[in-house]
Parts: C-alpha cells; sequence; structure tokens
C-alpha cells in the first residue's frame, strides 16, 4: 500500500535529572494515505511525544529525537532544515490537540488565527483568506460562521473550539492530521459530532489521520489500523477488526476486558494488576512482564521483538497465542 | 438515629433546588440573573444500593452532590438522611452527621494534602471526629491501607509517592475512616486510566459488600454506571428527566435525552460501527434555560407543546419515571447490539487471562 508517513526506529529521549527517560523507544509503523490509523495507550507510555516527534514540536534540549527515517511522501523530515519544517507543519501535515481553549489564543478572534494558518502557508490575499477561514468554519458546521469567525476563543463552547481548530488544521489541506486525543475533554454527545465529522471530512477531502486515543471505543468506531502502545514501544499492530476480535498481547487483552461497556453484560471488570513501569526503570525484558501473567522468564530477561502473527497482524510476546491451559 | 427500620432509605432528596446569583459591576454588585444548576431534584437512595446520578458538564451532577453533603447550601429542598433533616442542623450537629457522610472527589492529586503523609491523612477524620487515641488511629490507618489494597508501611510516606491509582485509594481509605454509611463518589474514576479504573471500581464494589455501604455515584460516563449502580438517574441542565432501575434504563430508555446518551457512548466493537442518530448543537446555558422541556432545543421528537409547557416527571413503570410528554408514543430506539465479541477468541483469551492472573496470585 501507498505509504503516506513511514516511520522506522524513531527512538525519543529526554534528559532529565533523574537519569535519561526512554518516552519512545525505537518504534517503527506507517500511515497509508487517506487512511486512519489508531496509536492507543495508557497515559505515559509515549503515544503524545510520539505524535509530537512526527511533528518536530519536540523541545530540543531536554528532547532528543532519533530514527532511521522518518519519511513522509518521500522526503525524510528529520533531514529538513528549521525552516522546511516549518512550512511543513501546519501545511501538509497539521495536528489538532485535546485542549482546545489552550490551543487557541485567548486575545485574537478565530477568524484571525485561521486567517494567520492560511496565509502562512499560501499566497492569498488577506481577504481571499478570510473568505477561504470562512468556507472552514462552514466545512466544520459551525452555525452562521459569517458571523462567528469574529469571536473570540471564549464566546464559544469546547465542541466549538474543537471545530475552529480542526478548521485551522485543515485549512490549508493537509495530506496527513494528527488528531491526539482531539475528543477527551468533550461530552459524550459532542465526541460523537466531532468523530462523525473527522470521518466526514476525511471521505470529503482524502486525507490520512492518525489518531492518538486512551479510549478504545474511540478507537473502534473511527480507525482502520491500530498500533497498541505500552512504556515507550508498539506491542500490537492490527487491522481493527483483528485487534478487537482476535486481540494477541497480553496487555491488549487486559485492556480491552478492563473497558466498561453498555453492550456486554459483566459482573466483574477485569484488571491488570499492578501500574506502569517508570520510564527511566524499565523492565530489562519485555516491558509488561511485571504485571503479565503468562510471563516467564524468557519474558523478563529477553525483550520480544514484534514479530508477524498472521497477515498484517504483529505483536510483541513470546507467549502469543495464548490461550487456555489445558 | 439507630431506632430506623433497616428498610427505611439512607438517603432522601425532596425538591432540591439551587440557585446561584450572577452579578454584575464591582463597586455596586447588582444580580442580573440566576443560574438554576439544580431545580427540583428529588430521589431516594436504600441501604447498600447506589445511585447513579449522570450527565454532561454543567447538568447540575456534581452541585447536587454538595448540596447533599451540604458543602453548600441549598436555595429550597429537603436533604434527610436518615430520616433527619440536615437543613435544620447547627454547625456541631453537622459535623457530627458528617461522620457518616463522606466524598470521593474526581482529582486524586488536589484532594490530598501534599504536606501531610498518608498515615496524617488518614487519621484527621478521626482526629475530627473525636474517635480513638493516636495510637489507635494509627492502627486503624494501616488497617484502612490494607482494605484498599495498599501496604501498611505506605502510611509514612507523602500523596506526590504515589501514582494516580494510589492516590484514589488514599482518597478511598480517607473516606472510610470513619466507618460512614453514605459516600458520595464524584466521578471517582474519571480521571483514571482504564486499566486503574477497573480496579477502583472494583474496589469500590468490593467495599459496599463488605461495609454495607450506600453510594451516590456521581459520572458522566454510562459505561462505568452500568457496571457500579443499581438505579440510575440521569440529569439535564439541572432536572432530573428520568430515573429507573438500571436494567430497564439500559434496556429500555424512555427519554430522549437518556437515548442519545447511549447511543452516543463509543463502543468498543468496531462491527457496531454504524451511522447513528446524533444530537445536534450544544447544551444550552442554564443562565438562560429553554422555556418548556428543557431539552427540546436539541430532541429529535420535539412538538410544540414540548417548547411551552415543562413536563412533570411520571410514572412509567414501577420505579421507573420520566419527564417527556411524549414518551408512551416515541419509536423504540434501534436496541443496542450485543456484541458478538462477547464469545469467540478474545473471551477465550481474556478468560485465559484471568485464569492465569488467578493461577499466579495466592488467594
Amino acid at each position: 500500500m501507498d505509504n503516506l508517513l513511514e516511520v522506522r526506529g524513531l527512538k525519543t529521549h529526554f534528559a532529565t535529572d533523574r537519569g535519561l527517560f526512554r518516552a519512545v523507544d525505537g518504534i517503527s509503523f506507517s500511515v497509508p494515505r487517506g487512511r486512519t490509523v489508531g496509536l492507543v495507550g495508557e497515559s505515559g507510555c509515549g503515544k503524545s511525544v510520539t505524535s509530537l516527534s512526527v511533528m518536530g514540536l519536540v523541545p530540543s534540549p531536554p528532547g532528543k529525537v532519533e530514527a532511521e527515517a522518518v519519511l513522509f511522501g518521500n522526503r525524510d523530515v528529520l533531514r529538513l532544515s528549521a525552516d522546511e519544517r516549518r512550512k511543513l507543519r501546519g501545511g501538509k501535515m497539521s495536528m489538532i490537540f485535546q485542549e482546545p481553549m489552550t490551543s487557541l489564543n485567548p486575545v485574537h478572534t478565530v477568524g484571525q488565527q485561521i486567517v494567520e494558518a492560511i496565509l502562512a502557508h499560501s499566497a492569498m490575499t488577506p481577504r481571499a483568506a478570510r473568505a477561504r477561514a470562512i468556507e472552514m468554519l462552514e466545512l466544520v458546521r459551525i452555525p452562521s460562521a459569517a458571523q462567528r469567525i469574529d469571536d473570540f476563543p471564549h464566546n464559544m463552547s469546547g465542541g466549538m473550539r474543537q471545530r475552529v481548530m480542526i478548521a485551522m488544521a485543515l485549512s490549508c489541506e493537509p495530506a496527513l492530521l494528527i488528531a491526539d486525543e482531539p475528543t477527551t475533554a468533550l461530552d459524550v454527545t459532542i465526541q460523537a459530532q466531532i468523530l462523525d465529522l473527522l470521518s466526514d471530512l476525511q471521505r470529503r477531502l482524502g486525507m490520512a489521520i492518525l489518531i492518538i486515543t486512551h479510549d478504545l471505543g474511540v478507537i473502534a468506531e473511527v480507525a482502520d489500523q491500530v498500533l497498541v502502545m505500552y512504556a515507550g514501544r508498539i506491542v500490537e499492530s492490527a487491522d481493527v477488526n483483528d485487534l478487537f476480535a482476535d486481540p494477541q498481547h497480553p496487555y491488549t487483552i487486559g485492556l480491552l476486558g478492563s473497558i466498561p461497556r453498555i453492550d456486554v453484560d459483566r459482573k466483574r471488570l477485569a484488571t491488570i494488576e499492578g501500574t506502569v513501569p517508570s520510564p527511566n526503570n524499565q523492565p530489562a525484558g519485555c516491558r509488561f512482564a511485571p504485571r503479565c501473567p503468562f510471563a516467564d522468564q524468557r519474558c523478563r530477561l529477553d525483550p520480544p521483538p514484534l514479530r508477524d502473527i498472521a497477515p498484517g497482524h504483529q505483536v510483541a510476546c513470546w507467549k502469543a497465542p495464548v490461550e487456555m491451559a489445558s | 438515629m439507630s431506632s430506623m427500620p433497616s428498610n427505611a432509605p439512607v438517603l432522601q432528596v425532596n425538591g432540591l433546588v439551587k440557585h446561584f446569583a450572577v452579578t454584575r459591576g464591582l463597586i455596586r454588585r447588582k444580580v442580573i440573573g440566576l443560574v438554576r444548576a439544580v431545580e427540583d431534584v428529588s430521589f431516594e437512595i436504600a441501604r447498600g444500593e447506589t445511585l447513579a446520578l449522570v450527565g454532561e458538564s454543567g447538568c447540575g451532577k456534581s452541585t447536587t452532590g454538595r448540596l447533599i453533603l451540604r458543602l453548600m447550601d441549598p436555595t429550597a429542598g429537603s436533604v434527610r438522611f436518615k430520616g433527619k433533616e440536615i437543613a435544620d442542623l447547627d454547625k456541631d450537629s453537622l459535623r457530627r452527621m458528617r461522620r457518616y457522610m463522606q466524598i470521593i472527589f474526581q482529582d486524586p492529586y488536589a484532594s490530598l494534602n501534599p504536606r501531610m503523609t498518608v498515615g496524617e491523612i488518614l487519621a484527621e477524620p478521626l482526629r475530627v471526629h473525636e474517635i480513638g487515641d493516636d495510637a489507635s488511629r494509627e492502627a486503624r490507618g494501616r488497617e484502612l491501607l490494607e482494605i484498599v489494597g495498599l501496604l501498611p508501611e505506605h502510611a509514612r510516606r507523602y500523596p506526590h509517592q504515589f501514582s494516580g491509582g494510589q492516590r484514589q485509594r488514599i482518597g478511598i481509605a480517607r473516606a472510610l475512616a470513619a466507618n460512614p454509611e453514605l459516600i458520595v463518589c464524584d466521578e471517582p474514576v474519571s480521571a483514571l486510566d482504564v486499566s486503574i479504573q477497573a480496579q477502583i471500581v472494583n474496589l469500590l464494589q468490593n467495599l459496599q459488600q463488605r461495609f454495607g455501604l450506600s453510594y451516590l455515584f456521581i459520572a458522566h460516563d454510562l459505561a462505568v454506571v452500568k457496571h457500579i449502580s443499581d438505579r440510575v438517574a440521569v440529569m439535564y441542565l439541572g432536572k432530573l428527566v428520568e430515573i429507573a432501575d438500571k436494567k430497564s434504563l439500559y434496556d429500555r430508555p424512555l427519554h430522549p435525552y437518556t437515548q442519545a446518551l447511549l447511543a452516543a457512548i463509543p463502543k468498543p466493537d468496531p462491527t457496531l460501527r454504524t451511522k447513528r442518530v446524533m444530537l445536534q448543537g450544544d447544551v444550552p446555558s442554564p443562565f438562560r434555560p429553554p422555556t418548556g422541556c428543557r431539552f427540546h432545543t436539541r430532541c429529535p421528537h420535539a412538538q410544540a407543546r414540548c417548547s411551552a409547557e415543562e413536563p412533570a416527571l411520571r410514572e412509567a413503570a414501577p420505579g421507573h419515571r420520566v419527564a417527556c410528554h411524549f414518551f408512551e408514543t416515541l419509536p423504540a430506539p434501534t436496541i443496542l447490539a450485543r456484541a458478538g465479541l462477547a464469545k469467540g477468541k478474545f473471551a477465550q483469551r481474556l478468560a485465559a487471562f484471568e485464569a492465569a492472573k488467578a493461577a499466579r496470585t495466592p488467594a
């Protein structure tokens, strides 16, 4: 398949007083053109740092981003100059964040902010840019866009602000949209509206989406392919239907079992014992081994590589497939 | 207080109202309007029961929880704890009463004093209520830590040395310290990761069985609520729109808002991905709530009567009350598909996961 983004051996480390934080520790994945890839994991697994590394937004120092390659189209973005990188960002590669209030500037109208983004990446006149901004606000279904464009962010609800962020991110027709927890701060009825909007826009504009979330429900709604991250590494990668029907990694299995859901009656939730290891003190072998009920000596000493277990389905586990002991 | 029969409700809330004045002007403050945060809310909680109070941001669910503990004074209405009206209590009696009514907050980071050790945090409620001496309070603290799944030696540590899930366990231990009967759980798991959330939900269920606690479980997440509650009350813009036992509410939601909330939850099953009917627009401001039924501006079934006349909370079945003029004639919502994933490989692997875990943990 034609990959828009290809990440090979990405490592992002942070130098801190307490030692080296290996936030992302050697991950490889790709995002095909026009598709949605979901990156799922819990707090501190490195999913947001992955997206910031791809965008070139990791502050250095203390951060250090290394990779064999991060290919966008056919260019290695890690080898671009700062200026070329900036042109790419917000242009062909765009990002929306969790908290739309803190990502919008409170002293400018939303219109000024969208226009600024358009002018930074195109040769449009300010008048044409404003018309384009109104068009974008209509696209993200903001009612009476021609009036609302002169509102300040604080005049808008959380859902509206996230729509404005999406309008801004899409104003330069990106080929890749990175959405980092785009609906986490929103109420569930508004979340449904935003997810629906993103899918609809993808169908119409054809961009690829890398969506980062902790919510497997959101993944099931929008993603085509899924990457499960744990403690800085990808532990499982699969087509969305395979991941939910045929999960292979014990972490994925436990995570799916611990979600409270309205479509299944279950007396007790499954739990994964213990907590995520600290990033400056990772276990030597498989990082999930201390919490894994299947782990043995080999798991504790030897980190498992990501290997094919079925067509298009990879897992980093020595024990997979785990089945009931006979 | 122990003279109450055991089947009497622990908590009775009747016609609870809370209005906040909105003022303008720095020197001469003028009241320019009221935010009607809670409007005529009534419910009961039985002994050992969990009532969930659900709704979206700004629906008044947390305010209701605070009014029940009288952390703020209601504008009108009555709250009776074991038959006793708490609105009439003076400061001292209120403090004595609070021993039996506790709260667990959403944010385990903000609700523990960073300068106190965990031992001191757990001893404080006992000190306030003058229970025991220093030695017995310390022993109780160690016991509480074990009850919530921490270690006795954790008593010497400070809150920042714990993870979010562990801090929430400390918050729960503190609430349990003086043997309460009712605990208001205000979004106790919404700040936690899924795997940790499951641990805390299971812990709350265990504690309820062990100590016969009643919970008012305030949450926005209907999926978590389905796991923990016996009955569910749904709020919208300060009003109760539906209250029912759990099974009725999830199997046969009658209010269009409840139906929409259930439909909006993302289901962790890609085979259920369907184009669904969605609520349009945002929640209106509680400063100027819509006339008539407050939900009519977003309701897919709204008719002329809905904007003119406020619907009463009517009984649809025993214990199932709905505030909608037309619930009898509304089309039945698409029944939530039962997931096929409950069977198949995922279910087998989950069973293997649980079995392997059970084999490792000494009983």
